[in-house]
């Protein structure tokens, strides 16, 4: 029975928005199909080989808390992120997650606090916070459907020339209101700013990152169709609703 | 003194409301704002002299504000409660200036006002309450305030307009109880001495290290959520106290609990008339702020107010609208169950699951701007477990976001046919009365509103705002 590990990074203070719903939809829809998953919590302190795993999920959390776990990133994780996405490792990774996987980020009042810089990009605070459901269209290296969240940041991303983003802003803000990307694909690293969270209702997003993390343990990935009926239905709601212009039942 | 943009602003409020209701909506804060177009601070004016108790924090506010009134009631004193739920200025402001007279006087010396932990900051240096009581904090809906640090601190800022104000802070949650670190006003605390429930971590907490110094908490037991005996073991901070202590549970079923509590006039066994456990510390929220206002009138007025009368108050107050209350639909028992976060979500999962009963769960989701458009949390709320409940035997969803609802539940494990996507709130109310089982309604905030009304109507029940 083929079989993938997944880490979930920091869950003990990246867990905002019903982020960790990214991990029961990964566990269930391996399930679903007859592929074992182990998933380990690797928290603040702890000391586990990431090299182990092939699948790295990184959710957002409050500002107070990402102070935290900057200091155990300096302890010797972040060498091992860079090096796991070198290595072509699988990473999902949600706003706090994904805004820590670039140079830097620069609050509104100008503190720098220095992060992972496994991605040539870097954030900037803003003095609004971009808030509401929103939709891209995914590139084609990753699959290029459509994609519908929620976005809840202040933090404007700017990525560096040549780096791709995960996709292209059909309604919302995305990285930084500006230039119509959002997140970043690199590799295997798919980093996003959607909450919501970002796989159950996006099927074929979720099995595009399945898809990568097993080709990459066992040099190929078949994966059987699911029934994605009620994922549909939730997705295309959403999806209706934010094209046109209508962002809640009011 | 009684200004012509007093009254102007009274007379205006009035004739909206007038206006509002002839119309059979049940308008509870456009009134306010169009007072407040007349005179901006009219609360202060309308509110002058009056003995003030305020509720706020996440959960809790209305079933505690209810608890408090009640009490005043019973100790025979008139006053007024903004009841509706219009927590916001504009609702408080609503309340008040159609509880006075055509020159702004207050009718009613009392009041009980909850407040949104956001608004706190505007409404209580216009109200000037002797008491506030901060029921909880947890993640509520974020893309209102940001995140829950937010909240905190807009909590702080309101209480700081009111340095003189005791607060009753409750002593198992260490965000509401960090509070006092840096206010001048006088607190009480109140809590569970005991655990409850299983004595576990949970997964999802919206306060795991410690405020002052960033060290993950430990606990020396739990009772929900973050809550329980919580201790920093690097800088020392942790649970304080409690001035008012539930010391034992005795009972706990759908008709309410039986607990022993700690308060200032000594220990005494108490039965409180709603049940599950958040109630529990409603009840102690609630004798913790009636005893505080208490000795407040006490010391500043010379009045008399009996403090032990809350522990009658809670044997038989009823519930609030939505929250644990009960409806016949024609013969069907419904209890409705208002759900607004993931912590009182799973709560009230954790409730319906110790019931040794065969029911149907009606969920409603909306995202309307009262609600939150963001409804994510419903991946933080422990809908696993009622897969586990051999009881549950039907699920019928519905609102603005009924099909999110459907998905959550089918990754909880609950078998897709056992699920019904019910398309609007009218054939919801016509598949309940066909229930061959007892429904338990679990909506959110604006879905509790509609579905409500439709109930309150097949049932002869009131209207919210009568």
């Amino acid at each position: 029975m083929e079989q993938l590990r997944i880490c979930h990074l920091y869950p003990e203070v990246l867990n905002l928005y019903g982020d960790r719903g990214n991990i029961r939809c990964l566990q269930q829809r391996l399930l679903w199909r007859n592929i074992d998953c182990e998933i380990t919590q690797v928290k603040i302190g702890d000391r586990t080989d990431l090299s182990a795993f092939d699948l790295f999920f990184i959710g957002g959390g409050q500002d107070f808390e990402q102070e935290v776990l900057l200091e155990d990133l300096k302890s010797g994780k972040a060498a091992e992120i860079r090096a796991a996405i070198e290595d072509g490792k699988t990473f999902l990774c949600i706003c706090g997650g994904y805004q820590m996987l670039g140079h830097y980020y620069e609050t509104y009042e100008g503190v720098k606090c220095e992060f992972l810089g496994a991605i040539d990009f870097y954030t900037v605070g803003g003095k609004i916070r971009m808030i509401d459901n929103y939709a891209f269209k995914l590139g084609e290296e990753s699959g290029g459907s459509t994609v519908v969240g929620f976005e809840n940041h202040s933090g404007r991303t700017y990525l560096g020339p040549g780096v791709k983003p995960l996709g292209t802003i059909l309604k919302g803000y995305g990285n930084n209101g500006e230039d119509k990307t959002e997140g970043v694909r690199y590799k295997n690293v798919f980093g996003s700013y959607s909450h919501g969270p970002i796989l159950p209702k996006n099927p074929e997003l979720c099995d595009e990152i399945l898809r990568s993390a097993l080709e990459r343990r066992y040099g190929r990935a078949q994966l059987m169709p699911l029934d994605d009926g009620f994922e549909k239905l939730a997705h295309d709601k959403v999806l209706e609703r934010v094209l046109s212009d209508r962002n809640s039942g009011d | 003194m009684s200004t012509i943009r007093t009254i102007a602003a009274v007379a205006a409020c009035k004739a909206a409301r007038w206006t509002l209701r002839l119309l059979h909506r049940g308008g509870t804060a456009l009134p306010g704002k169009v007072a407040m177009k007349f005179d901006p601070e009219v609360l202060r004016t309308v509110s002058r002299g009056m003995k003030i108790l305020v509720v706020t924090g996440t959960n809790g506010k209305t079933t505690t504000c209810r608890m408090l009134e009640h009490a005043l009631t019973r100790s025979g004193v008139r006053c007024l409660a903004n009841k509706s739920g219009a927590n916001l200025l504009s609702g408080v402001t609503a309340e008040f200036v159609c509880n006075a007279d055509w020159l702004g006087r207050p009718k009613t010396e009392y009041a009980v006002v909850e407040c949104d932990e956001g608004a706190l900051r505007q409404v209580v240096p216009l109200l000037s309450p002797e008491v506030i009581t901060v029921t909880n904090l947890f993640r509520d809906q974020l893309d209102r305030y940001g995140e829950v640090m937010h909240t905190l601190e807009a909590v702080r800022t309101g209480v700081k307009t009111v340095p003189e104000t005791t607060l009753c802070l409750n002593a198992d949650c260490s965000l509401t109880s960090s509070i006092s670190l840096d206010v001048p006003n006088p607190v009480r605390y109140f809590g569970l001495d005991v655990p409850v429930g299983e004595q576990k971590e949970t997964e999802i907490s919206d306060a795991r290290h410690c405020i002052r110094c960033g060290t993950a908490y430990e606990y020396k037991y739990y009772t929900y959520a973050h809550l329980g005996g919580f201790y920093c073991p690097k800088c020392g901070y942790s649970r304080l106290d409690a001035d008012v202590a539930v010391t034992q549970i005795s009972s706990l079923s759908a008709a309410g609990s039986q607990v022993r509590m700690r308060w200032p006039g000594g220990e005494r066994d108490t039965s409180i008339s709603l049940p599950a456990v958040f109630n529990i510390y409603n009840a102690a929220a609630a004798v913790c702020a009636f005893t505080a206002f208490a000795g407040q009138l006490r010391e500043k007025y010379g009045t008399q107010l009996d403090p032990e009368i809350v522990f009658d108050a809670l044997s038989d107050v009823e519930s609030s609208f939505g929250r644990m209350e009960n409806f016949d639909l024609d013969g069907v028992p419904v209890q409705m169950i208002l759900v607004k976060n993931p912590a009182g979500c799973s709560q009230s999962i954790s409730y319906l699951t110790q019931l040794n009963q065969d029911y149907t769960l009606a969920a409603c989701l909306n995202d309307r701007t009262a609600d939150g458009h963001d409804i994510s949390w419903i991946w933080d709320a422990d809908y696993e477990k009622l897969s586990e409940d051999p009881h549950l035997k039907q699920v019928l969803v519905c609102g603005d976001r009924a099909e999110d609802l459907q998905l959550r539940l089918k990754y909880a494990g609950i078998p897709e046919e056992r699920i019904e996507l019910v398309p609007d709130f009218a054939s919801m109310l016509e598949k309940m009365r066909s229930s061959k089982r007892p429904v338990f309604a679990m909506p959110n905030y604006t879905s509790m509103l509609e579905l409500r009304g439709l109930l309150s109507q097949a049932t002869g029940k009131k209207a919210f705002w009568k």
